[in-house]
């Protein structure tokens, strides 16, 4: 490769690195905290507050457009002006030059359609934040403190509940897992934590991360409690009250975790739950809230089996079938409220609701109006009642706040120590050389933190050990190449083909004993716990990016030192000149 | 040219030596046992610091109002669905005291705050309890600090406090007067939810002794007895796969002897830090197994530099015969082995005397293993070598396949 190639190569990784590594600036570095704060809540919280927001900006719009507020609008309305340039243009109008508030107004034909594009407007900032955090780098547990669980989830013992063993064990074993995985989201979800991480490892085990302080206590008995699933009767007058308070005080209603504030607002043996339907990727989306009976009608534990069909019309129907005491219950349940609406309740979300058209004594259910995915959605709920899978904690981590930043402190003395002492110490043997080798310890130290973040791994104590492990060892390529230079200038080789020489000669000792490391690195990473996973990461991404560092960058600042600065001496040691 | 050095010479004594020191590991091993860690003893670590309780938060309203507490400064950040969002930000420079600092935080909507440490103890250092949720709640969210004149507490008053788990190990860290211990239970697998029960006993025996506000969660973990065992067979197999492909790999690009010699000096490697591990009573958890996984990866590494040359001069000096090869090739690359162990050396140094626990311990495996690695390179590797030269035909020294595959000239 011609030297400008390879300069060429070097500016693209870098370049390539710095984009990897931009989220992660931006994140913790240019994004208030309550903004960091607004992103890592669910996916409710956002759409509250954009609907909200948009709401109030909406309102102080059309009170100073019937006001006749002169004076261009705020700067908040720039996503609203745009879509309204593109209303007026579609309606061959001449585009204003300053947007008042009537000229703004005047641009849709109804308020909702504006409330839809300002809701969207906060919406997308927010979502935009959030990307940037998912693709920042992310601190472990061990700095961050927080919670992780591993839960095992006993399939045989599943299995074991299970009447016909005939059936295909494979996909009952994947079908019980995904609704355990299912039941631990829609949990850990309610919650209400920031950023928690949840997902499969191996065949029945699941990782649960939450980071931040978390009280292991009711996070267990949450995470570890037992589905519960039932019906309970709407109370629509109640409902109808709520809703009108709702709709009047949108930010005064709820705390954080979705409890009324003031409980007096409903009748007392009712409660407000959120209904809920899958949206298109399979995710549970709030559609309303409705009052319940506190009182449960009749409880799950009553359904006996439950499947899909389609009736005579071809409409897709849910039937279920109830024991004998939950016949019995149902048939006086339904006998005394015809024409009222009932609401399956799982986990304290409100999954369907349906009205009892007459009384059903028989235990025979039937549940219709809705489509046939919906159908599915519901007989998976229904399924919860019977299909226990009973869960086991296998390992639990709770690590204080304090002691991540304990952690964090002593990481960084010792990246920073460790640094100083490689970097003075090569400085002192290798004299100018040394100033290579610290230029391409550096940039390694960059590469490194980039493709970490671009991996989207975490940053943990040991993944920052085996950063400074990786860059003791990645002096090594340096120090290979430095001594054959040595060697060939012991020759009385000149400085041109010294480096040339010495290059050439240590490529395959560079490389060869850094596969070896790489291999030792991959097998490192596939041992089970988090903590050595991170420190292989970091080993192997450092032997790598070592490699293109020693071979290619230090290459390049010997090759410019000779062509560019003309030298003709080497200083490399204190004997060989 | 330098002066060969006679390595050569003292392979024998040497590999006696290492021998006798594995041996020493093994017998340990056997006699003493390893001192498992969590990763492989089912039960529960528990960190707590007794220091009594400076403040506690509460909250009520509409807002999700989160602590997050640093060194400098302490931060309440209110979210909710409408616009008043805001971060409050209370730096300790400028709210020095327990006292000023609780009015301050008081001041923040829907916050209150009861303060139970004297209003002029310092704000600095106050710490978190871990087992609390960081997002405020009608439920008090406790805040710890340790007072200058705090009475020195000893591991003793600890175990006699909790004296109903009598297999219990109770450790202080630090200074009796940091008021820090690990407590260790053991779990035998009996009970199905050991991880509640532990731990609401364990923290339901210390408050009882101490008092709940003077009782701080810093960690916990806990492992069940199912998991422990799936590491151990993980971490076997995991290292059996490492070496059999790093000899695939040196087989591949040096000699099958070559391959056995490097393969020995890191097992060989790993053998000592085990023995060191046992002796020296340091605990065996995945962070030790990861020690000596990564000191395979390094140790390969200068192994293979020294094959490197070797090959090479087998090359360009067909005249010597293998111990004279092995001899020169020593001599040739000392001055980068011992760099190289000099400057990672420093790196893991400064990780040892930086970090504490298990982090520490790690490094020191590291340090142990690197001076392993040194030696087993210069003594185990080439001791092989040459002692499976004695049985080849071309007494080690084969020509066919000395022939390095070189980088293109062309770059000159």
């Amino acid at each position: 490769m011609s030297k400008r190639s390879r300069f060429a190569l070097i500016l693209v990784v870098l370049a390539v690195c710095f984009a990897f590594l931009w989220p992660s600036i931006k994140w913790y570095f240019l994004t208030p905290k309550e903004d960091q704060a607004l992103a890592l809540g669910s996916r409710e919280k956002i759409k509250d507050f954009s609907h909200n927001m948009a709401v109030a900006d909406l309102k102080t719009l059309m009170d100073d457009a019937r006001a006749d507020r002169q004076g261009a609008v705020d700067a908040r309305y720039a996503t609203l002006a745009k879509e309204a340039a593109r209303n007026y243009r579609a309606a061959k109008k001449p585009v204003p030059e300053t947007w008042t508030a009537r000229a703004l107004a005047a641009a849709f034909s109804n308020e909702a359609d504006a409330l839809a594009v300002l809701e969207n407007g906060y919406r997308n900032r927010i979502l935009a934040i959030k990307k940037t955090q998912s693709s920042a780098v992310k601190l472990g547990l061990d700095l961050s403190g927080g919670m992780s669980i591993i839960i095992k989830a006993d399939l045989d013992a599943a299995a074991a509940t299970q009447k016909d063993a005939s059936a295909n064990a494979e996909a009952f074993r994947a079908d019980a897992m995904a609704q355990a995985m299912e039941t631990l989201n829609s949990r850990i979800d309610q919650f209400g934590l920031s950023e928690p991480v949840i997902r499969q490892q191996g065949e029945d085990r699941i990782y649960i991360e939450m980071p931040g302080a978390a009280d292991s206590d009711r996070i267990n008995s949450i995470i570890m409690g037992k589905g519960m699933l039932a019906f309970h009767m709407v109370d629509s007058d109640a409902t109808a009250a709520f809703e009108s308070f709702y709709r009047m005080n949108p930010t005064r209603t709820f705390d954080a975790e979705y409890k009324l504030l003031d409980p007096s607002i409903i009748p007392a043996d009712t409660m407000v739950l959120g209904s809920y339907r899958k949206d298109d990727y399979g995710l549970d989306e709030r559609i309303g809230f409705l009052v319940v009976k506190r009182e449960p009608g009749l409880e799950g534990k009553h359904i006996q089996s439950a499947e899909t069909r389609r009736d005579e019309m071809g409409r897709p129907v849910v039937n279920f079938v109830l024991d004998g005491e939950g016949s019995k219950i149902f048939a006086e349940l339904t006998t005394n409220n015809v024409k009222k609406s009932m609401a399956i309740v799982s986990d304290g979300k409100i999954k369907s609701h349906a009205i009892i058209n007459e009384p059903i004594p028989s235990g025979q259910v039937q549940l219709s109006g809705f489509s046939a995915e919906e159908g599915e959605n519901i007989k998976a709920v229904l399924r919860t009642a019977w299909l226990n899978v009973p869960l086991q904690l296998e390992n639990q981590q709770v690590i204080g706040a304090s002691m991540g930043e304990e952690s964090i402190r002593q990481g960084l003395w010792a990246v920073t120590v460790g640094l100083a002492a490689v970097f003075v110490f090569m400085l002192l043997y290798y004299r100018g050389a040394g100033v290579n080798a610290i230029v391409a310890q550096v940039l390694n130290f960059y590469i490194m933190f980039s493709v970490l973040s671009a991996l989207k791994l975490t940053l943990s104590l040991s993944s920052i050990a085996g950063m400074i492990l990786t860059i003791g060892m990645a002096v090594d390529a340096n120090v290979v190449i430095f001594e054959r230079i040595k060697d060939e200038l012991r020759l009385k080789k000149g400085r041109a083909a010294s480096i040339a020489a010495g290059f050439d000669h240590a490529f395959w000792a560079i490389m060869d004993s850094n596969i070896t490391t790489f291999i030792a690195a991959a097998f490192l990473s596939q041992l089970g716990t988090g903590s050595i996973k991170g420190f292989a990461y970091s080993l192997a991404i450092g032997v790598v990016s070592s490699v293109f560092t020693a071979l290619v960058v230090s290459h390049l600042i010997f090759d410019f030192g000779t062509d560019t600065l003309k030298s003709k001496r080497m200083s490399i040691s204190w004997r060989v000149k | 040219m330098k002066k060969v050095i006679k390595f050569s010479r003292v392979f024998l004594p040497m590999v006696v030596m290492s021998s006798a020191l594995i041996a020493l590991g093994l017998v340990g091993y056997f006699v003493k046992g390893l001192n498992l860690g969590i990763d492989f003893q089912a039960g529960l670590i528990e960190k707590v610091r007794l220091a009594p309780t400076a403040f506690e938060l509460t909250y009520a309203g509409e807002k999700s109002v989160t602590v997050s507490l640093s060194s400098s400064q302490i931060d309440l950040v209110s979210t909710g669905v409408a616009s008043d969002n805001q971060t409050f930000s209370f730096p300790f420079a400028q709210y020095a005291t327990v006292g000023d600092l609780s009015s301050a935080l008081a001041s923040v909507p829907g916050v209150s705050v009861v303060t139970l440490a004297p209003a002029s103890a310092p704000a600095k250092g106050i710490f978190a309890n871990a087992d609390g949720q960081a997002r405020l709640s009608a439920e008090a969210y406790r805040l710890h600090y340790l007072p200058a004149d705090a009475a020195a507490i000893g591991a003793d008053q600890v175990r006699a406090a909790i004296s109903s788990f009598p297999e219990a190990s109770v450790q202080a860290i630090g200074a009796p007067a940091d008021r820090l211990f690990q407590i260790r239970l053991s779990d035998d697998g009996a009970d199905s939810e050991a991880s509640k029960t532990l731990r609401t006993n364990l923290n339901a025996a210390l408050a009882a002794a101490f008092g709940a506000d003077n009782v701080a969660v810093v960690s916990a973990d806990f492992v069940g007895s199912r998991f422990s065992k799936s590491l151990a067979s993980q971490a076997f197999w995991l290292v059996a796969a490492t070496l059999v492909l790093i000899w695939v790999y040196c087989a591949i690009r040096f000699r099958w002897d070559f391959a056995v010699g490097g393969v020995l000096a890191i097992v060989h490697d790993a053998l000592i830090m085990v023995a060191f591990i046992v002796w020296t009573r340091m605990q065996f958890n995945s962070t030790t197994i990861a020690a000596i996984l990564t000191i395979l990866g390094y140790s390969i590494n200068d192994t293979v530099v020294i094959f490197d040359r070797i090959r090479e001069n087998m090359r360009l000096r067909p005249e010597l015969n293998i111990t004279e090869i092995l001899d020169l090739s020593q001599t040739e690359i000392l001055g980068r082995t011992i760099i190289t162990t000099v400057t990672t050396m420093l790196a893991v140094l400064s990780l040892y005397v930086f970090t504490t626990g298990d982090m520490k311990d790690f490094a020191l495996a590291l340090l142990v293993g690197m001076t392993s690695g040194v030696y087993s390179t210069i003594y185990i590797a080439s001791a092989f070598i040459s002692f499976a030269s004695r049985f080849r035909k071309d007494k080690g020294i084969s020509k066919e396949k000395a022939k390095p595959v070189r980088l293109a000239e062309e770059q000159v």
